[in-house]
């Protein structure tokens, strides 16, 4: 980590190679779970051992860099670098948060039925949800429900809940090779896809192959 | 998605440029650039190259594929071919927008090479134009779309998925409806 | 007609992108159309009961579901002013601007101070508790500094690196990206036209 206050990749680690590789393959795996997030109707299961890890990164390399003299090239540039990721992860923490204000009471429900491990939400998230289920709650209820007559007072959970539209039509390039999808609304059709193959078909039939990484969404 | 952003993702592409300053290598999160040796090409990613390139401090060499006759040589072959060829990046349009916008002092025949670019775009765009309509028409479910870069595919969204969303809904929704009825008239 | 005065509720929001004042006058009368339209069918449904009265049945129908329309249309139009709110929350911070703060009622406020809690909670959750801000970044970066100028005296600002500025008004300035975005959103400066 001494040494003449050279940038390093990491703090901890001697062996620089192996670990750019890491933080490398972690970028690269954040901006695939990015994509498919904004792309994906529904919300997809979290990955903060990705966010922790590359929010970690950034903070060594902001450690870092105030060694470095105001004059230093690699600060610009390592500052781009910085400006780049944290946009990334911004615009993934915030999709993810749009769909959990927009689908609150489904994702809520759905979640409720998830053990701790399979869980599509941070704790964090999820606490998050349940706060602005209450809050809406709560607003509705002061300004409106409890003046309204008899059984009409009551938060319907079943009318105000918003699903999204798994069947909704996306765009998605195959990592692996894969076999007999079936496409949906046909009688049984099944189609391959090919590593590096782009196509376009309803989200419910590669739901899982995108949660899997066979395939990401573009 | 917002072209941008999808210049954004371009953006990571590498690119070679000629520095005009020397360096030790540089190690970034997304990997290492460098060393720079003042009159030697190296290739860093695109961002990089474009912010070097405002402070004067390299120049940037052609993207090989950017060469006039043989993107001359594609948009003919684009013509002749009823399916897409293959683009020699998934981000041609931006790439070639990004680093003429930046360095057209460095590209030589960059007039050439941009409306060789424009007239490949325009000619993928109608035949993408023709195969959405015939697509649609067929009523069909699953579309392949190799070769299809990404701003091409950016650009027929959210048009063509809420096209298809529609015609499942009215289809579904007719079924839904008929289901409705037979129902209750009993 | 039953419902219209919901759906004029409805229609103020189409009409309208910005949030108005809370049109206490216009739900106050759709939630008293809903109670005259209880109040008929809990006398109906008696009626029904007790007299066997059948012939009154499709009227109570028809209230029940005005009734419901009703509460949609009240329920759709506090939702979605609190969508706007929260669009307001990521455009321009946690201090709502004063024309914005008079067109709410006590229960918006009390709604947008629980959201800005919440958010905050989760953004300082973020990286292992070392927390990570959302509502900075939210372009892609092009290049680290940007060219704008100051349209409203803002005062001193400090930069990440120690340096203080002064934002005055019709005053050019050479900042980082990230410093100036959210200060472009609030409308203290903007890019300069080139």
């Amino acid at each position: 980590m001494e040494n003449n206050g050279d940038v390093q990749m990491t703090a901890e680690n001697d062996d620089q190679e192996e670990e750019e590789v890491t933080a490398q393959s972690v970028l690269l795996a954040i901006e695939e779970a990015w994509l498919n997030e904004k792309f994906a109707p529904e919300i997809l299961p979290h990955r903060s051992d990705l966010v922790d890890c590359m929010l970690q990164q950034i903070m060594h390399m902001e450690e870092n860099m105030k060694r470095l003299d105001k004059e230093d090239l690699r600060l610009m540039i390592h500052r781009m670098e910085l400006d780049r990721i944290k946009y990334v992860i911004t615009n993934y923490l915030r999709a993810r948060l749009e769909k959990i204000e927009k689908y609150t009471i489904h994702i809520l429900s759905q979640e409720a039925t998830r053990s701790s491990e399979e869980c599509y939400l941070t704790v964090a998230e999820l606490q998050f949800a349940k706060e602005f289920l209450t809050n809406i709650e709560m607003l509705f209820k002061t300004i409106a429900l409890q003046h309204m007559p008899g059984n009409f007072q009551t938060f319907e959970v079943d009318t105000l809940t918003v699903k999204p539209n798994l069947q909704t039509y996306v765009f998605l390039r195959a990592n692996d090779r894969i076999n007999g999808i079936i496409v949906p609304g046909s009688m049984d059709e099944e189609i391959d896809l090919e590593p590096g193959s782009q196509h376009i078909i309803q989200y419910s039939a590669v739901a899982d192959l995108v949660k899997s990484g066979a395939v990401k969404l573009i | 998605m917002d072209p941008c952003e999808i210049e954004f993702l371009s953006e990571k592409e590498l690119v070679s440029i000629i520095p005009n300053f020397s360096f030790d290598m540089i190690h970034l999160i997304s990997g290492s650039v460098g060393p720079f040796r003042a009159g030697l090409p190296v290739k860093v990613p695109i961002w990089l190259a474009v912010n070097l390139k405002q402070q004067q401090k390299c120049r940037i060499i052609n993207q090989d594929w950017m060469d006039a006759d043989s993107l001359n040589e594609a948009k003919e072959e684009e013509k002749l071919s009823k399916l897409f060829t293959k683009m020699p990046s998934n981000h041609y349009m931006e790439e070639a927008q990004l680093l003429l916008n930046v360095a057209s002092d460095d590209i030589s025949d960059a007039d050439r090479i941009k409306t060789a670019i424009k007239d490949i775009w325009d000619i993928r765009m109608s035949k993408l134009r023709t195969s959405i309509d015939a697509f649609l028409k067929s009523e069909g479910l699953h579309a392949k779309l190799d070769h299809l870069t990404a701003m091409e595919i950016n650009s027929v969204r959210p048009l063509l998925p809420h096209a298809l969303d529609q015609m499942l809904r009215i289809q579904t929704g007719g079924r839904a409806t008929q289901s409705h009825y037979s129902g209750t008239s009993q | 007609m039953y419902g219209r005065k919901g759906f004029k509720l409805i229609s103020e929001l189409d009409l309208y992108s910005d949030i108005l004042p809370f049109n206490e006058a216009l739900i106050k009368e759709v939630l008293q159309e809903m109670q005259s339209l209880y109040d008929a069918n809990v006398a109906n449904s008696n009626a029904i009961r007790n007299d066997n009265n059948m012939a009154l049945l499709p009227s109570v129908q028809l209230r029940h579901i005005a009734l419901k329309r009703n509460k949609r249309c009240i329920l759709a139009y506090i939702y979605n002013r609190m969508r706007k709110l929260k669009e307001l929350r990521w455009e321009l911070g946690s201090i709502l601007p004063p024309e914005i703060n008079t067109n709410l009622i006590n229960a918006e406020v009390q709604w947008f101070q629980s959201y800005n809690k919440s958010l905050a909670k989760y953004m300082r959750s973020l990286g292992e508790d070392h927390g990570f801000n959302l509502t900075t970044n939210m372009v892609p970066p092009k290049t680290l500094y940007v060219e704008v100028k100051c349209v409203e005296d803002f005062g001193k600002l400090e930069l990440d690196d120690g340096q203080v500025i002064l934002l005055k008004k019709n005053t050019y300035h050479l900042l980082p990206r990230s410093v100036c975005e959210p200060l472009i959103r609030q409308g203290i400066l903007e890019h300069k036209s080139t």
